[in-house]
């Protein structure tokens, strides 16, 4: 069934559907700059955050006057926080109750449980 | 005899309102009072939601937003950005089950 009634009927529903995507679109645009301007984006700043710390971790790495050993002791890591090189959280030695440094723990370990008697179990 | 004499006369404010409302107009004003646009509007949303065209177009802002900084961006910035994408990417199903829904209408409130 074709006529000018139906290519009008045609012509006017197409004006209205773009009518009603073109109020859409500007309620998401309107949406979008709301949650921009609201910082409401977490993972937006986050990923600002991020970007700027590997920039400055590929620096340090790139950068000729660090040497070796500096790096490992002061690199930074994912979250960008730094280690020293001897992990220096203390708790207690459950077999003999001393205050060992977490990094010197192994060794003293090794003496501690080993007391007693000098040639070790196999 | 003034020159002020032969201007042309005051135009009626009411004759000046009587310009004759368009179809597109009359529809309009149908539709909003019977309040099939809004129905019609909810009905796009929710298909341009379930699609994923609403994130398609949300992912585009956040690129943008992303680029230019939170502090520069405008709404009107945003509205040219996803227009044209937007308006090309519906998808035909979608479009149709519009264009059906008004057309209908259009025949219901034939004049």
């Amino acid at each position: 069934m074709s006529g000018p009634n139906e290519d009008k009927n045609t012509q006017l529903s197409s004006h209205f559907f773009g009518d009603l995507l073109d109020s859409i679109i500007v309620d998401v645009a309107s949406e979008c700059h709301r949650i921009a301007k609201l910082g409401l984006d977490r993972n937006l700043e986050e990923e600002e955050e991020e970007m700027r710390l590997s920039v400055q971790a590929r620096a340090r790495v790139a950068d000729p006057s660090n040497s070796s050993e500096t790096n490992t002791k002061y690199v930074v890591d994912i979250f960008g926080q730094t280690h020293p090189s001897i992990a220096t959280e203390i708790f207690e030695c459950m077999n003999c109750g001393r205050s060992i440094a977490a990094g010197r723990f192994a060794p003293h370990l090794e003496k501690c449980m080993g007391k007693g008697r000098k040639a070790r179990l196999k | 005899m003034k020159h002020s004499v032969n201007r042309p006369p005051t135009p009626d404010a009411a004759e000046d309102q009587g310009k004759e409302p368009t179809l597109q107009e009359i529809i309009n004003i149908k539709l909003i009072e019977s309040g099939e646009k809004e129905r019609l509007m909810e009905l796009l949303r929710e298909r341009l939601i379930d699609c994923g065209w609403k994130d398609e177009m949300k992912a585009l802002c956040r690129a943008h937003v992303k680029k230019k900084g939170r502090t520069n961006v405008t709404v009107d910035d945003l509205v040219h950005l996803i227009t044209p994408k937007g308006r090309a990417s519906v998808p035909d199903s979608v479009k149709a089950e519009l264009l059906q829904r008004i057309r209908t209408f259009l025949m219901s409130a034939a004049l």
